[in-house]
């Protein structure tokens, strides 16, 4: 019994002792579930090795920060090991910073930020509460490296939100998750004012039990002004800003670090925080202005573990210890013991360091912006974390033992990979039928449903949008555009990436392949891409099989990665994502690529401008439909999942790009779910125009595989008559000439399918309108 | 101390579209025969003195703040 | 010429204002975010600024207070309790006031818009109201210039002339409880924009985004001093923000401009 273990200490206020030195092992796994500490029984071990080393028993209060900053959310545990293998320290001299945000050079005077980051969990059980804290936590990530959010993204997994039939106990309708979740990133997103530009939306029946919420957020720094997320040194005071504390999101990150249940929802309400974007608003304005007036030493967010976590990273980066006076953190309620304030997730709090002899003017900034700010610790030069309970001391501890957590080198197994012997083809109708199907696939199918709930336009800087082509007519974009700095013409580009069914399949190349789709559609615009930012939503990595997928997509991305020489800046890894019963999520890899652009007014959207242009496919067509959306609709097996030739990617770059300085490429799109034919369809959807193709002369194949394959690294480009022999000679015979624009349908030479464009319109544009309710 | 509840109503004629849009998810829940769904504000709040001079604060708060005439009605009730 | 001088007023949950101020600055004023706080008396010196110093005051868009209570209920009760008066005699006096989206669902909610009697009503006459599709809509929208010659802030606009200002509200259906309050705005020469399909005809749902009654857009007061609007004239300052551009030749220069420039010119 673990109440036997646990003795209340004669102290004015709630605070245990746990007698963990004489606890036996079954004891250990007792304290760890009742005291909710998500720890394993090797980790107790650790711990009751530690205080028997010490000579004592731990406090309540101990042991939570123990589970807070161990747990997999915070110390990354299970994936450092394989994050350090494959893509850790891409070094490129434009990286200005690897703290909470990445950090990379945008211009002499400017960085720009990038970081992307989970919110599954949270999301499952209150999708509303956990997507609007998602954007809250994001934004906090990139203001604390003194950057100014510009913009959001954020991609989302579900279950078909049409699906019909009982759903696996514990589980929310796919349709609930993603109304609540959209209106929680646009009621956050709107009202903190900045723009959500870019994003994506995956829907497969293994998402329904684990939905993914992923959000990203980029920023806009003065180079001069990029702040450190960490104290200068010992002798300084930590100060506590913005909201109170209270009970709201304790043990969230542990929430975080196992898989759900069919009781997650009842039993982790309390986990799920709600923010403020309102609190949220002054607190950024007030940081951005200490840390402008170089009045501060470091600064960082309060996210999972909260003041445990925050505390123990900004002393341990800066090599020192700290002494907290727990009592002085504002409340929302009284009656907190120490060891729940020390552990809650409260949104909308940072915390900042200063030197003592600048904290008035700090504290008289904060004020000023009617924004809470309070001293709550110095950093020592002990290496020791002690907290202070109206001067009597409740904790103490090694910074590097507390703070360091543990390391794994956890068992895999090798994926078996899916392969074109086994290959099983689909029954396909025509191919009339097979498009009007695919476009209307959920995950092809328009979101504007979403996208239009998004201000994408607030602080008046988005040039290429999400959508693209005629004005209320408009189909989807590529990546978006924005260009930050109003009085340059240089533009910030970002898209997302991310094929989950290619990486069930085949891990390494879906990796790969999910950085190319996020590369390839910042090119299709006409920038250079410049960084990358990852998260990865994968199952319980305690499970080998499931550790071997992480493994193998992890080597892919960091092979594209180091091949192409791009940075990585920062990630995040989100694991044991699995459904109340086992079933896992599919793997995913979802990739943000950031891109430069010198100048914006060269910038190419996906639309098909005119009648009477070439169409060209730039990139070779392969037999690779294993993964295919094809294969998906039609119920095709295994086959070859696409593979990227990095040498290829870095060559048809340069020329695709080349081709776009020139202004020879007046449209241009990614092609990746439904090959050539979806993107040829879209062009023509947000063209308002028709086109006829022949595919005959395309690749070595069969015209309908070639018309579907998703093999990586391809474009589709409309090229005027005038330019096609400039175009032709820069891609030196990289790009096929596969059809014409005009006319109002789309026409395929080879097997005379003809399909009107407003056919198409329709297919595209409807479903998940009507499945959301409304109309566009 | 008293406590006013402050009910804010939409004016009669004054469409309601998240009431109706909650209809359309409701029904879309399944849930059968879902007659007229209306949207209304509540607020309870804390005021000094005498029942009546609670009430009387309460619709000036309304007429200052919580209301707008055009759309809106009001109710004030101590609770 | 004399310094034109623009007060930008926010507060906690306005987050259009640097793209406000910025629009000013492009046609030569000299615009400063002010934040309500800054008008108390008690200010700290050096932060304290008064109504009185500034020649134009606009209120940018966002979702000031988060919209609590109503869109611009909380930030026009402020206003109206910390400078009622100073802000009447400010319009009284025939300086420019210009609220953009949440700033004209703030200029309605203190009685300054419509005010059809007097230059600020005790009680606010007209409502924003939720959008006729109940949801927050982000999407490109058509005005035509249906001044009459009264406002100053659409002089440079031709007659009848179309201009694109993109829109992003979840509340900016005009309404009043008058059954003759269209015809009255019209009366007064108040309507200054309405939503037009693209080719200038009537518009129907999405170019009229929110089911406003007779299309309006944007109306000013009596006196054509007081502008208010639900689209962004600031987020189109030059031709590369329009979601069209790449496919659609025109001026370098975005419709936005005119609208700042017009009051400029009126200042002269």
């Amino acid at each position: 019994m673990v109440k036997d273990l646990m003795t209340r200490l004669d102290k004015p206020f709630e605070l245990f002792e746990v007698s963990i030195r004489k606890a036996s092992d079954e004891d250990l796994v007792d304290i760890s579930r009742d005291m909710a500490l998500s720890l394993s029984p090797d980790e107790m071990k650790t711990i009751r090795e530690y205080f028997q080393k010490e000579g004592r028993d731990p406090t309540d209060i101990e042991l939570q920060s123990l589970g807070q900053a161990w747990s997999e959310h915070c110390c990354y545990k299970s994936s450092k090991a394989i994050l350090k293998e494959f893509v850790f320290g891409i070094g490129r001299d434009d990286v200005l910073s690897r703290g909470d945000a990445g950090v990379m050079v945008f211009d002499d005077d400017h960085g720009y930020a990038l970081r992307i980051e989970s919110h599954n969990h949270p999301s499952a059980v209150e999708p509303y509460g956990g997507a609007a804290t998602g954007i809250g936590g994001i934004l906090r990530d990139v203001v604390c490296m003194g950057a100014q959010p510009i913009a959001l993204a954020d991609p989302l997994c579900f279950g078909y939100p049409d699906r019909k039939g009982d759903l696996p106990p514990g589980t929310k309708h796919p349709r609930y998750l993603m109304s609540g979740v959209v209106s929680g990133i646009r009621d956050y997103g709107n009202r903190v004012g900045i723009p959500t530009i870019t994003g994506g939306m995956f829907f497969d029946e293994r998402y329904t039990g684990n939905c993914l919420v992923n959000v990203a957020c980029l920023g806009l720094v003065k180079r001069a002004d990029l702040a450190r997320n960490c104290a200068g040194g010992p002798g300084e005071v930590m100060v506590l800003i913005g909201g109170r504390t209270g009970r709201d999101g304790i043990h969230g990150v542990n929430f975080a670090s196992r898989e759900l249940t069919e009781t997650s929802d009842e039993d982790s309400r309390g986990s799920v925080q709600l923010g403020d974007p309102i609190t949220k608003e002054p607190v950024m304005h007030a940081c951005f202005e200490v840390n402008a007036k170089h009045l501060i030493t470091g600064m960082k967010d309060l996210g999972g573990g909260g003041l445990s976590c925050v505390v123990g990273e900004m002393a341990l980066e800066a090599g020192c210890g700290a002494d907290v006076n727990l009592e002085k953190v504002p409340l929302k309620e009284s009656g907190l013991a120490p060891w729940e304030i020390w552990v809650s997730e409260s949104q909308e709090r940072m915390m900042c360091t200063c030197k003592p002899e600048n904290l008035e003017n700090v504290l008289a900034v904060f004020d000023a912006w009617d924004v809470l700010a309070t001293p709550v610790a110095m950093t020592t030069d002990t290496k020791r974390t002690r907290i202070f309970w109206y001067g009597e001391q409740i904790f103490e501890m090694d910074q590097s033992f507390l703070t360091a957590g543990p390391l794994y080198h956890r068992p895999y197994t090798a994926p078996v990979v899916s392969s074109i012997e086994n290959e099983r083809v689909p029954r396909l109708p025509d191919d009339r039928a097979i498009i009007l199907k695919l476009l209307s696939d959920p995950n092809v199918a328009s979101k504007e449903w979403a996208i239009r709930q998004y201000d994408h336009e607030v602080r008046a800087a988005t040039v290429v949008h999400p959508m693209v082509g005629e004005m209320n007519e408009t189909g989807p974009g590529d990546a978006s555009v924005l260009r930050p700095v109003p009085s340059s013409m240089k533009g910030l580009a970002a898209a997302i990436g991310c094929n989950p069914w290619f990486t069930a399949l085949d891990p390494y190349n879906g990796g790969m392949s999910s950085v190319d789709e996020a590369w390839r559609n910042v090119v299709a615009v006409g920038a250079m891409p410049n960084a990358l930012t990852d998260c990865l939503n994968f199952g319980n990595p305690e499970k080998p099989e499931r550790l071997g997928e992480f493994r193998e997509a992890v080597r892919g991305i960091g092979d594209f990665a180091k091949a192409l020489n791009i940075p990585i800046p920062s990630g995040n890894v989100s694991l044991y994502n699995e459904a109340p019963g086992g079933a896992s999520a599919l793997p995913t890899p979802m990739m943000l690529c950031c891109g430069i652009i010198d100048d914006i007014s060269k910038a190419v959207t996906a639309d098909f401008k005119k009648p009477g242009s070439r169409i060209y496919v730039i990139g070779k067509t392969r037999e690779e439909l294993g993964g295919s959306l094809l294969y998906r609709v039609f119920g095709g097996r295994q086959g070859a999942v696409p593979a990227v030739d990095v040498n290829n990617v870095r060559e048809l770059t340069g020329k695709v790009l080349k081709a776009m300085d020139g202004r020879l490429i007046s449209g241009c799109h990614d092609c990746s779910d439904g090959g050539i034919a979806v993107a040829v369809a879209e062009m023509c959807i947000s063209g308002q125009m028709g086109a006829v193709l022949d595919l005959r002369k395309a690749a070595d194949m069969s015209p309908r595989k070639v018309l579907y394959s998703e093999s990586n690294t391809r474009w589709i480009a409309e090229v005027s008559e005038e330019n096609a022999e400039e175009f032709e000679k820069i891609m030196g015979g990289s790009a096929h000439n596969i059809g014409k624009t005009g006319g109002n349908s789309l026409k395929l030479m080879d097997s005379g399918a003809i399909i009107e464009v407003e056919e198409m319109r329709k297919a595209w544009n409807d479903p998940i309108w009507k499945i959301m309710g409304g109309q566009s | 101390m008293a406590v006013i509840e402050i009910r804010i109503e939409l004016k009669k004629g004054v469409a309601d579209p998240e009431g109706r849009n909650t209809k359309k998810a409701l029904e879309a829940l399944g849930f059968e025969g879902v007659g007229e769904v209306k949207t209304v504000k509540v607020y309870d709040i804390e005021v000094e003195g005498t029942h009546e001079e609670a009430v009387s604060e309460g619709e000036e708060m309304c007429r200052k703040l919580l209301a707008n005439p055009v759309i809106q009605n009001f109710k004030v009730t101590v609770r | 010429m004399k310094e034109v001088r623009v007060c930008v007023l926010r507060i906690e949950g306005t987050n259009c204002e640097d793209e406000m101020a910025d629009a000013f600055s492009t046609v030569g004023a000299v615009p400063e975010k002010v934040h309500l706080k800054q008008m108390e008396r008690n200010a700290p010196s050096g932060l304290a600024r008064s109504l009185e110093d500034y020649d134009i005051l606009a209120l940018p868009g966002g979702f000031s207070a988060g919209d609590y209570v109503r869109a611009g209920a909380i930030f026009a009760a402020r206003i109206r309790s910390l400078m009622g008066p100073q802000l009447k005699r400010f319009v009284e006096s025939g300086k420019p006031v210009l609220g953009v989206c949440n700033g004209f669902q703030i200029l309605v909610e203190l009685g300054l818009l419509p005010a059809m009697e007097g230059a600020m009503s005790e009680v606010p006459t007209a409502a924003l109201y939720t959008n006729d599709s109940g949801r927050f809509e982000c999407r490109p929208t058509v005005l035509r210039n249906d001044d009459r010659g009264k406002c100053i802030f659409a002089s440079e606009i031709p007659k009848g002339g179309l201009v694109m200002f993109p829109s992003a509200h979840a509340e900016g259906k005009l309404m009043s409880n008058d059954p003759d309050f269209v015809s009255k705005l019209e009366d007064n020469g108040q309507i200054v924009f309405r939503y037009v399909n693209p080719d200038g005809s009537k518009a129907v749902y999405p170019w009229n985004p929110n089911g406003s009654p007779s299309d309006i857009a944007g109306i000013c007061n009596p006196a054509g001093n007081v502008m208010g609007m639900m689209p962004h004239p600031e987020r189109v300052m030059t031709r590369f923000t329009r979601p069209d551009w790449t496919r659609n030749p025109g001026p370098e220069e975005g419709d936005g401009m005119m609208i700042f420039r017009s009051v400029m010119e009126n200042l002269k």
